[in-house]
Order: C-alpha cells, then sequence, then structure tokens
C-alpha cells in the first residue's frame, strides 16, 4: 500500500536541491559580476528564497497559482557552518530574499542586521494576527533581543524510530517510551544507532540523564561546558559498554540502518521512519513517544536586509504570508508529515479541495501529534552561546 | 604592412620573450605563483590556529587557547590516529602492489592480460567514491552477504559483527581505495627499466634476491616513491570511507574537522590542519635519510633523465 505521508525521496530532493544549489550560486556569481546594480534593483514577482530542502513545497508553482508570486529556491543541507558562511561570508542576501533556516541563527545573524524586522502590520501579512502566539512568538523566529525577525514555517519534535516487535512495545506506538532504550537498556545493547553530530544528539542525552535524576542541567538546548562534559562521560560509558551499534550521520543511512533492520533503535527524522515503512509494510517500524522529551525544531523564514532597497517586500510579505497559509500547511503535513502554524486552515483547504477523508483525518493527526509532543521539553537551537564547549566535550565522545 | 618587410621589430620581440622565457625566469616566476597561491594561503592558515571562536564568531586576539584544546578534546590522538591509519595502509598497499606492479610489468608477456588488468585498476577512477564504498556495507554487516552465507552454510549460528563498524573495515575500504594509486606508479616505473640490465644483472651471477634488490627497486624507487605520496596524502584526508565503514567508531581527521566547522571553529581546522603539515615534513624528512643510501631524492629522479 502507498503511504500516504511518503515524502516520495527526500534524499532525491536534497540531491536535486544540491545541484540547483550549485548551479545557482554559479550563475548569480556570474550575474552579480556583470549585472551588478542592475540584478539587485529590479522588481519582479519572483521571490528568491535560500535554506533547508525540507521547507520546500514539492512543486512551487502551486503557489504561483495561489498568489501570483513564483519561488526561486536553492537549498541548503542543515550544517549551521555552512549556513552561516553563505548568509555571511558570501553576502547571500545581494541575490536572496528569503532565508529558511533552523532556529538560532536570528541571534546571531539578526542582531547583525543581516536579517530584517518583520513587520507586523504589513497589508500583505493577513495572517499573522490569528497566528497562535506558540508558533509566532517562539525562540525560532524571534531573537535573544525580543526583535521579531522571523515568520514560522514548519516544525516538528524529534525522537527516535525502532521496532515495536524487536523491543516489546505496543504496536499501536501510542505508548510513552523512555529514552532508557536508547541509552541504557539491556534488551536494546548493541542494537542502536546514534546521531554523530552534537547538535542533534547530545541534548536527549542530558533529557535522558534528567529524567532519570542523574543530572541537573539548566538548558538541554544550550548547556556549559561542565554540563556537557558529565554528559559525554556518561555517552562514552555507554559506548565503551557496546550500547551502539554505529553513530550515524546522514538521512539516507538512517533509512538504510532502519529499513534494513540493522538496528532496533535509532534517533532520527520522522520521515526516515515513513521510508522505512515503504519498504517494510506501514506501521512496521514507529516513530516513538517519549517520557523525557523531544528534540523540538522549527523552521523560521526570514527576509534578508538587503531586499529591503529591492522593491520586493510586498511580494516577499505574500510568500510569508503563504508559510501561514491552509495549502502549505496541508501539503507539508502530507508530504513530509511536519506540522506548522494554523493546521485549522489546513483542513480548511484539504475540505475544500476535495481530499480523501482519510488525508485529512491524518491532518488533524499530525496537529494532535505535534501538540502532545510539544509540550514537553526541550526547544533547540543550531546555535547555542557555548557552542564550541559543548563541540569539544563531544570530540572525547566520538573518539571514545 | 608585412612581416617580410620589416623584419627588424619581430626579431626584436622575439629576442626578448626569448631572453625573458630562459629557464631561470621560468623557475622565477613558477616561484611566484607557487608562494602566492600556495605558501601564503598556508600562512594565512597557520596565523589562524593562534585565533579562537566563542559563539560562532572568531576573536581576532592572538592566543594558545585553540592549540591547547587540541590536546584536551583528543583531537591530537585523531590526528595520531589518522596518521597511524594512512600509514599502515600505504604500507600493506605497497606490501602487495609491488610484487604485482613487479609481475604486471616484467612477469606477463601476455599484452592482452596487461591491457585487462590496467583497464581493472583504472576503471575505479571513473566511479563516485561514496557509491563503490557504500556497496561494502551491504556485504559486511549483520544482515550482509557474507553474514548470509555462513549462516546459511551453518558455519556460524551468530552474525560476525566484528566484519564492519570498526577500524578493521576501515583499512579495508581504504586499500581497496588506494591499490591502484599505489599499483600505477609503481608499474610505470619498473616498465622502463631495460630488460637487458635484468638480464645482465643475471649473467654476472646475481641471484633473483640480489637482482630485485640491487637492480630493480634502485631503478624504481621514483614510481615508489610517487605511489607513497599519492596513496599518503589522500589516505590522511579520507573521509568516505571512515564515515560509511568506521561507524563513527573511527574519528579521523577529516571528520574532526567537519565537526568543528558546524561550530565555525576555523582557528580549530586551522590549527589541525597545520599539525598535519608538521607531521608530513617530519615524514618527508623521515623518507629524504631513509632514501639517502641510494643517494638522496636529486639522484633517485635522475633515473628519470636517462
Amino acid at each position: 500500500m502507498k503511504d500516504k505521508f511518503s515524502t516520495v525521496s527526500q534524499l532525491e530532493l536534497s540531491r536535486r536541491g544540491f545541484l540547483k544549489t550549485t548551479a545557482a550560486i554559479a550563475g548569480a556569481a556570474a550575474i552579480s559580476q556583470t549585472f551588478g546594480s542592475f540584478a539587485s534593483a529590479q522588481s519582479s514577482n519572483v521571490v528568491r528564497g535560500y535554506g533547508v530542502t525540507t521547507s520546500q513545497l514539492k512543486d512551487w508553482s502551486i503557489m504561483e497559482k495561489s498568489i501570483g508570486v513564483s519561488m526561486q529556491f536553492n537549498g541548503t543541507n542543515n550544517s549551521v557552518g555552512v549556513f552561516l558562511r553563505d548568509v555571511v561570508a558570501s553576502s547571500l542576501g545581494d541575490q536572496t530574499d528569503i532565508f529558511v533556516f533552523e532556529s538560532g541563527t536570528e541571534d546571531i545573524l539578526g542582531p547583525q542586521g543581516i536579517y530584517l524586522k518583520i513587520d507586523e502590520k504589513h497589508p500583505e501579512l493577513k495572517l499573522w494576527d490569528r497566528t497562535p502566539d506558540e508558533w509566532k512568538r517562539s525562540e525560532t523566529v524571534v531573537g535573544k533581543d525580543g526583535v521579531q525577525y522571523g515568520v514560522p514555517v514548519i516544525g516538528n519534535a524529534d525522537s527516535f524510530g525502532y521496532y515495536p516487535d524487536k523491543i516489546g512495545a505496543a504496536a499501536d506506538g501510542n505508548e510513552e517510551l523512555s529514552w532508557s532504550l536508547m541509552f541504557d537498556d539491556e534488551k536494546t545493547k548493541g542494537k542502536v544507532a546514534y546521531d554523530q553530530t552534537w547538535s542533534y544528539s547530545i541534548g536527549v542525552a542530558a533529557l535522558y540523564l534528567m529524567g532519570q535524576k542523574k543530572l541537573e542541567v539548566n538548558d538541554p538546548a544550550d548547556m556549559t561546558g561542565p554540563e556537557a562534559a558529565k554528559v559525554v562521560d556518561f555517552l562514552i560509558e555507554r559506548k565503551k559498554a557496546g550500547q551502539f551499534r554505529t553513530l550515524h550521520s546522514a538521512f539516507e543511512e538512517q533509512i538504510q540502518l532502519l529499513s534494513s533492520g540493522s538496528v532496533d533503535v535509532i534517533n532520527c527524522w520522522e520521515p526516515a521512519v515513513r521510508e522505512a515503512n515503504k519498504t517494510l509494510g506501514s506501521d512496521k517500524t514507529r516513530y516513538a513517544y517519549t517520557k523525557e522529551g523531544y528534540f523540538k525544531w522549527g523552521h523560521g523564514a526570514y527576509i534578508a536586509s538587503q531586499a529591503e532597497g529591492r522593491n520586493n517586500l510586498d511580494n516577499i510579505y505574500k510568500v510569508l504570508n503563504y508559510y501561514l497559509g491552509g495549502e502549505y500547511r496541508a501539503l507539508q503535513a502530507r508530504d513530509r508529515g511536519y506540522a506548522g502554524p494554523n493546521m485549522d486552515l489546513g483542513v480548511e483547504y484539504a475540505t475544500e479541495n476535495g481530499w480523501s477523508k482519510e488525508d485529512i483525518e491524518n491532518l488533524s493527526k499530525t496537529e494532535q501529534k505535534v501538540a502532545r509532543k510539544f509540550t514537553k521539553p526541550y526547544t533547540s537551537t543550531t546555535t547555542p552561546t557555548n557552542a564550541d564547549a559543548i563541540e569539544e566535550e563531544w570530540q572525547r565522545f566520538l573518539n571514545a | 604592412m608585412t612581416i617580410a618587410q620589416n623584419p627588424r621589430p619581430v626579431t626584436t620581440t622575439q629576442s626578448i620573450v626569448g631572453s625573458l622565457l630562459t629557464s631561470e625566469n621560468l623557475v622565477r616566476i613558477f616561484f611566484l605563483f607557487w608562494i602566492s597561491l600556495v605558501i601564503v594561503p598556508l600562512l594565512v592558515l597557520f596565523a589562524y590556529s593562534f585565533f579562537e571562536t566563542k559563539s560562532f564568531v572568531t576573536i581576532y586576539k592572538p592566543t594558545l587557547t585553540t592549540w591547547l584544546s587540541l590536546f584536551d578534546s583528543g583531537r591530537l590522538a585523531v590526528t595520531i590516529r589518522t596518521l597511524r591509519i594512512a600509514l599502515t595502509v600505504t604500507i600493506i598497499a605497497f606490501v602487495v602492489g609491488f610484487p604485482f606492479a613487479l609481475w604486471l610489468a616484467k612477469g606477463t608477456s601476455n599484452k592482452t592480460t596487461k591491457a585487462i588488468i590496467l583497464a581493472l585498476l583504472t576503471i575505479p577512477f571513473f566511479l563516485d567514491l561514496s557509491s563503490r564504498i557504500i556497496i561494502w556495507r551491504s556485504v559486511l554487516s549483520n544482515t550482509g552477504l557474507i553474514n548470509y552465507i555462513f549462516l546459511n552454510l551453518g558455519l556460524t549460528d551468530q552474525p560476525i559483527d566484528w566484519l564492519l563498524y570498526n577500524e578493521w573495515s576501515v583499512h579495508f575500504g581504504m586499500l581497496v581505495t588506494y591499490f591502484p594509486t599505489m599499483v600505477l606508479p609503481i608499474y610505470m616505473a619498473i616498465t622502463i627499466i631495460d630488460d637487458s640490465l635484468i638480464a645482465a644483472s643475471s649473467d654476472l651471477g646475481a641471484s633473483p634476491v640480489q637482482t630485485l634488490f640491487r637492480v630493480i627497486i634502485p631503478l624504481s624507487l621514483p614510481g615508489i616513491l610517487t605511489g607513497f605520496i599519492l596513496t599518503l596524502g589522500p589516505a590522511i584526508a579520507a573521509w568516505i570511507e571512515p564515515s560509511m565503514l568506521g561507524g563513527g567508531f573511527v574519528n579521523l581527521l577529516s571528520n574532526s574537522v567537519e565537526s568543528a566547522y558546524t561550530a565555525l571553529k576555523y582557528p580549530v581546522v586551522a590549527a589541525l590542519s597545520s599539525f598535519v603539515m608538521l607531521l608530513l615534513a617530519v615524514l618527508v624528512v623521515v623518507l629524504g635519510l631513509v632514501t639517502r643510501r641510494f643517494g638522496g631524492f636529486g639522484s633517485i629522479f635522475a633515473v628519470l633523465r636517462s
């Protein structure tokens, strides 16, 4: 049976995105050198975006039909280092109107004046007032300085994928499981894959230890060096005990490890579980509800400050407003399982457009799932202030 | 106006160009380019290692913090491990590759065999490395081909799990990758050794072992050195094999650099790179000392002039 939630191929998307990025950056560089001021002064109904590939619609022409603005989107990977380098060092804002990235960059680029402050009263940002505060005032889009730098796009609460039958959990996947399955359980020992990216993995280990009352951490998203050291000591001990079969690093690996049955538990993106189930049969693997909490993330859309002089702000705000609307919401939830603000508008859109009853129900389920998961800690950031210390500690884990 | 009518200016231009392009000037031009394209960036890199990064921002104040942190975080261990693995792979590739190259160059007279083997050795260069390496995961994993066969033949009742995600599998993957870069230069060097020299050696009463050590190896040293450099360099920078076959348990330099990069720690990257350069320089000096008994670097390559 075809999985209604399938992402088709996130892998394919990111590959395509990469090619597009490469081509576009080369092209953009050539154009900006040749035409210089002409390119930056023109206005049109094209909005140029740059950011995470998963925030994209599979087909941007749908948006063009709805709001009359077309999107030229170049994808980046999820590394904040790469993103910051592109935006700052290559002054990508000269060619780009909108940046879409995981929370955290606004704390650094906002105060530097690289992101424009959001004009909440802009006439094209029609849905702003009805957007709930839990999305529009979240740490993803409001800087540490309290300034509104972005508009929420999508979000999810990440946990781990698992085989219910192999670990003896309920098959319906509704049970709240402990992260001990990942770190500290005899029955999963040697059958666990753990992401080797510090920013993705260290926080959930801290959550687990906090749940066990073995550690007190002020903020799992931004641990101090000594706090991170304690988490890493625990992880080194578990690594030496043989808890982890492998430490993975890419989305393709997540799918391969899970669908081949090489591991029983893996901390991964939700679409990886969907991809695995496409080969294994529906609901063979599940994406966990957890006792201790989640790696909660959100993508925000931010306006490049250079866009202010390009006479294109109306179109840019139309796109920002589109991110808050029903069409984008419904398509993102159906295609990737990601939630976002104003899901009720998504349901409305699906009903009006004759989606099947099952599809519409799944939209509500996505919202319920995210609402349930979002009650627990913790909201991640890609730019913790202690990043340098945490990364240094994480090296000890990788080297142990 | 034609050239024939006024030949003098042409001659002058020619002589100017000619005098500018003396070999001495060519060497100067080469050095100018080399210094600006290679040496200056290296110096900048080295200077960078004396800064530090805090919250994604590089602080341009000279400090030793970055260098000291290399020791605390185990990044020094990563460097040593990387060199150890790269050297091991290079030496194994040489031990296996030299006899193979010798056989290919002098042992087989069948031209078709030679052509087929050379083509087979070249094919990997046309395929993407990650696609070649990821195949091994489905061969070596717990649910992979080897375990499938072993389990079904009853040779073992539990999957053998040391085949993948450890140093062994990384060595194996790198050896497969770098075998051709070791074999091809050595093969080239041995091919150009005149057969009559080898015949003369045995006519004069040398045993095959003596001929090998007194004639073939000294004459093929340029190829051996090239093979070592072409293999060791990429092996130190290896990224695909440790990531795909090491399962995160074999943390090598490239992975460490990548991780530092996610926190925009350019100084750490700079310090790591500088440190590797230093170690490589030491290696080259050692190599120079070893080859001195054959007359040093210069005279080794003098073979090629004849």
